[in-house]
């Protein structure tokens, strides 16, 4: 485990301009909604003693108006994304289904938290990107297997478009899964929250709630590092069956169970450590002008970058994984 | 350090920033710094304090809990005394537990969090009147004529009234008693604010209580989802008999209770002075007190009844309670009963927030990060409701905004005060608890923080035009209009009230309001006349704009400039001489820019409700200019010719706390503040935007 965690790290270092590219893709498909929601922002707040404010701090009256006319996407600009709240939302639009283009979308109002739903607009670009992702996974996993000199322009561009069809099966394949296990889970969530709600304490309730989330999460986690042995095998081994390299990747995982798992946990648990230490330094950063300002954005986006070189170091330690346990 | 140890540390070294991470934000420390309040002692004479209420519906009541079969037997002696002017034979009684009877009582057809829904056969709850006597020479019994009243919305298969006629009237001043036995079911504690879950009871509005006359006539109104209650004072002696082991709480002061040889104990509760009487028992209750000691105000006996998880918020729960007590007793008049009983209640029962004479119940979570003042929000407005409710009695059925709202004004003033602004946090992956409430993590954002009111302009820019403020609860449109009538609007009417009459004038309407009308059942008019009383001046005007109007405030600013206009054309030439002593005309030519301007300030009225307001102008040479204006017209204009302006704010003190958006109340001459806040903000939501994107890659 420990071996593949290092060859993973060590395949995202050697492929810095490939985490680099990946990261700008995302700067520049993000942007394409933060630039105009620059532009409505500074519209509004244009002549107003609330720009001083939103400049120095937050405006909550402000905003409170702002938001309340907001119609679409920018409805979305909203005081719980900051500080680690970001990651809080997502991943609660992750575990009510709300990822992809709400397709996995199951508990009723009742067990629904309120304002989980985004905007079209949102939801459709994250597709999108999903769909770019899944284009870039031949070239990525093409450059993460090879020597660092492989590495090109070229090469990845080809490894793009040749293992793209099968990528997508495997996609396709995965999200199957992730719809199934919803389906599976959204009985199973009714009842937890059943058990929640009669409940002798709040403790227990709460344990049962947030039990059952981190349930759900795991499944999605267990099928999505599925979904990355089998691409490594479609890679490796010239497959182009995506649900055999999906049967094949259940039966290495199996078989290599701790390392599979150690490998995927260290991985998280390295995110995780990303997310605090960005938490930590943020927090001490108050952004009074444009150089906090400049220095805030700059960490941010080392913590994007690290992410993306986590989700590389992920992929290449389960190449490395693959390879050695065959 | 070997590779072993290394990692080892890297996995304590996550381990430890993580918890830090997802450990809920906050210290338990309120602020430390003394927060400022009126002296204690008026300065100004006040009207006199009465010695008591008066009295005029006294109880005696036997009850026992079955908690096998969760029902209530009990049996009342009812001492009701005509203040009235007229005789009367006719007598309605509150049967507020029929409420949950089926699904065809107002309550259940009714709108809103407090609408009795029915999903399982525990919810429904009843209260049956097994007999009904009026005693004296000789006894009548009226059980017979007992008929359901509904005179709200004519609901026949509504029973939350019961109406029994006397063959021989009451005159004025005369007493009347009645024995009335009952027994009752008690309804699950998820639907309504009485209930069970568990081994925890609350029991409230739970024997037959009779309703108020007065202006020569009842007033008993249904039980509906939105509003509340309405009695008379009195005396009540209860004597509750329950298994033992169970931890008791009750409306007064009781004696230690006495067990049983059946496995039960006996426990007598007596409390002067009160309109209600309510009870709470349960197994799992912890028991902590504390005394409320404080120059000029009569010591308090706080008696926290609290769930077990909850034991760490348990000095928070008391902290918040003696806050109440000493900002209310300052504002109002001292707290007088010597004792208080505040009751945490159990996990998903729908008892929560609500106020009953000497007891509440207040609410929060496990996980309680001190910037969502939670249970410091509930706790200082339950408790402040024994003033503005328990102490003076206003109807709450029809006029909500007497007691809610008068609430939540002072709970938001005392909040500021003694904790300081509110932040903004959201909780993930707890699902919903009863009433819809959202459970679960609680994560803080970081510099956000929630000033006085400012949280109530959102409901009062979206439902504000649905209804006027003044109407009966069960009327308004929906339970979202009537929660904002009641409690949000009148809060920021009143603070508005506070900023235009000053603080200290308005603290002592509020001192006078509540020494005249202790243990009395004033009206809105009352309530108009105290302020016109108090100020000198007649302020009708600013009760129909706000109290009787479904208008909106909103004053907003606009400026524009231009160069100063220099002449062209003809104009006055230099001074004539003696023979031609008007001046020359001479064409002008035009004059090089100098710098100055015309600034045009105008000021809009955007929204229907009218209001004084003032203007700050700040030009570029550092004068400031304040202007006046009326508020009446739809816009007033400004001129100012010379230097630039620099800023320019309406109502630059805050006084208009209803104006609905604040942020159109100001003009600044850009600097690029806009962009750069603007850019600011768009870099946080392009970060969200990426993580969201990036987190697209766990599915596909």
């Amino acid at each position: 485990m420990k071996r593949a965690l290092s060859a993973g790290l060590g395949a995202a270092w050697r492929c810095r301009a490939l985490v680099a590219f990946l990261w700008a893709a995302n700067l520049a498909m993000s942007a394409l909604l933060a630039v105009p929601l620059a532009t409505v922002l500074e519209r509004d707040l244009r002549e107003k003693e609330s720009a001083a404010q939103m400049a120095r701090g937050f405006d909550y009256p402000w905003w409170s108006r702002w938001s309340d006319q907001q119609k679409g996407w920018t409805a979305a600009f909203k005081p719980d994304i900051l500080g680690v709240g970001f990651a809080f939302r997502n991943t609660e639009l992750l575990l009510n289904g709300r990822l992809p283009v709400g397709a996995f979308a199951t508990g009723g109002k009742e067990m629904a938290p309120p304002d989980i739903d985004v905007d079209g607009v949102i939801l459709g670009l994250g597709a999108a990107y999903m769909l770019l992702q899944v284009f870039f996974s031949g070239g990525i996993l093409g450059a993460l297997r090879g020597p660092r000199s492989s590495l090109t322009a070229r090469g990845f561009a080809h490894g793009c478009g040749f293992y793209f069809g099968r990528m997508l099966r495997v996609a396709g394949v995965a999200l199957l899964l992730d719809g199934a296990w919803f389906w599976l889970n959204a009985p199973l969530a009714a009842w937890a929250n059943r058990i929640a709600q009669d409940a002798v304490s709040e403790t227990t309730a709460l344990a049962w709630s947030y039990g059952r989330h981190a349930f759900l999460l795991a499944g999605l986690l267990a099928i999505h590092g599925l979904a990355g042995y089998a691409r490594a095998i479609l890679v490796l081994e010239d497959r182009k069956s995506a649900l055999l390299a999906f049967v094949s990747a259940l039966g290495f995982c199996v078989r290599r169970f701790g390392a599979a798992a150690g490998q995927y946990l260290a991985i998280a648990a390295l995110s995780l450590l990303a997310l605090g230490s960005w938490t930590l330094v943020d927090g001490a950063v108050p952004v009074t002008g444009w150089a906090t300002q400049l220095l805030a954005f700059a960490l941010m986006q080392a913590f994007v970058l690290a992410r993306v070189g986590l989700r590389l170091a992920l992929l290449g330690g389960q190449l490395e994984l693959y390879r050695g346990g065959r | 350090m070997t590779a072993r140890a290394r990692w080892a540390a890297t996995v304590v070294f996550a381990s430890l920033l993580g918890g830090a991470l997802l450990a809920p934000g906050g210290n338990a420390d309120a602020p430390k710094t003394a927060p400022r309040l009126p002296e204690l002692q008026a300065p100004y004479p006040l009207p006199p304090l009465p010695p008591q209420s008066p009295r005029n519906a006294n109880y005696t009541i036997e009850a026992r809990l079955d908690p096998a079969t969760q029902t209530i037997d009990g049996s009342l002696v009812l001492e009701w005394r005509n203040l009235g002017d007229v005789p009367i034979e006719t007598f309605p009684f509150h049967l507020y537990w029929n409420a949950f009877r089926n699904n065809l009582s107002s309550t259940a057809r009714g709108d809103g969090t407090r609408a009795a829904r029915f999903k399982s056969d525990r919810d429904y709850g009843f209260m049956k009147i097994k007999r009904i006597v009026l005693l004296g020479e000789p006894e009548v019994d009226l059980t017979r004529g007992l008929r359901f009243l509904a005179p709200d919305d004519q609901n026949g298969a509504d029973r939350t009234i019961g109406g029994v006629t006397a063959p021989r009237a009451i005159p004025p001043g005369a007493t009347a008693r009645f024995r009335i036995e009952w027994t009752a079911r008690i309804p699950y504690g998820a639907l309504g604010r009485a209930g069970w879950i568990h081994d925890y009871y609350f029991v409230v509005q739970w024997f037959p209580k009779i309703g108020v006359f007065r202006k020569d006539r009842w007033n008993a109104h249904q039980f509906h989802s939105q509003g509340e209650f309405f009695s008379d004072y009195g005396n009540y002696d209860v004597t509750l008999t329950l298994p033992q082991g169970f931890v008791v709480g009750a409306t007064g002061t009781s004696e230690p209770a006495r067990n049983n040889p059946d496995g039960t104990q006996t426990v007598r509760f007596r409390q002067d002075d009160v309109h209600d009487f309510a009870w709470t028992a349960s197994r799992r209750f912890l028991e902590r007190r504390s005394r409320f000691e404080e120059a000029g105000y009569a010591p308090v006996d706080i008696r926290l009844l609290l769930q077990p998880e909850h034991e760490h918020l348990a000095e928070r729960y008391l902290r918040a309670t003696e806050v109440a007590l000493r900002s209310y007793g300052t504002w109002a008049a001292p707290y007088p009963y010597g004792h208080i009983t505040v009751v945490d209640p159990a996990w998903f029962s729908a008892s929560g927030g609500m106020e009953y004479p000497t007891l509440f119940t207040g609410g929060t979570h496990v996980q309680a990060p001190i910037e969502l003042q939670s249970p410091e929000t509930v706790t200082v407005h339950e408790a402040g409701h024994q003033f503005w409710y328990g102490l003076v009695g206003t109807n709450e059925f029809e006029e909500a905004w007497l007691d809610e709202g008068l609430n939540d004004y002072a709970e938001a003033k005392a909040l500021e005060l003694f904790y300081g602004p509110m932040g903004l946090g959201r909780r993930y992956f707890g699902g919903k608890e009863s009433r819809g409430r959202q459970r679960g993590w609680p994560v803080v954002a970081p510099g956000v923080s929630i000033g006085r009111g400012e949280q109530s302009l959102s409901d009062l820019r979206r439902l504000g035009e649905r209804d006027p403020m003044v109407r009966n609860s069960w009327e308004f449109e929906n339970a979202d209009v009537y929660t904002l009538n009641a409690y949000r609007k009148p809060a920021l009417v009143y603070q508005t009230l506070e900023g235009l009459v000053g603080d200290e004038t308005m603290t002592r309407i509020l001192r006078t309001w509540s020494h005249r009308y202790q243990f009395e059942h004033p009206t809105t008019r009352d309530f108009i006349a105290t302020v016109n009383e108090v100020t000198g001046q007649d302020w009708t005007w600013f009760f129909d704009e706000t109290f009787y109007s479904s208008g909106l405030c909103d004053y907003a600013v606009v400026v524009q400039e231009e160069p100063r206009r220099r002449a062209t054309g003809y104009v006055d030439g230099p001074p004539g001489d003696r023979n031609t002593p008007t001046p020359a005309i001479t064409m002008a030519k035009g004059m090089p820019d100098d710098g100055l301007t015309e600034t045009t300030v105008t000021v809009r009225r955007l929204g229907a409700v009218r209001m004084p307001v003032e203007i700050v102008v700040e030009l570029a040479d550092g004068r400031v200019v304040r202007e006046s204006w009326d508020g009446r017209d739809r816009w007033a204009r400004f001129r100012y010719d010379g230097p630039k302006v620099q800023r320019v704010s309406v109502d630059p003190d805050h006084k208009l706390a209803i104006d609905v958006d604040p942020s159109n109340n100001t003009w600044r001459r850009e600097e690029g503040l806009a962009r750069q806040a603007a850019w600011k903000w768009s870099a946080r939501f392009l970060f969200w935007l990426q993580n969201l994107l990036e987190l697209h890659t766990v599915l596909g």
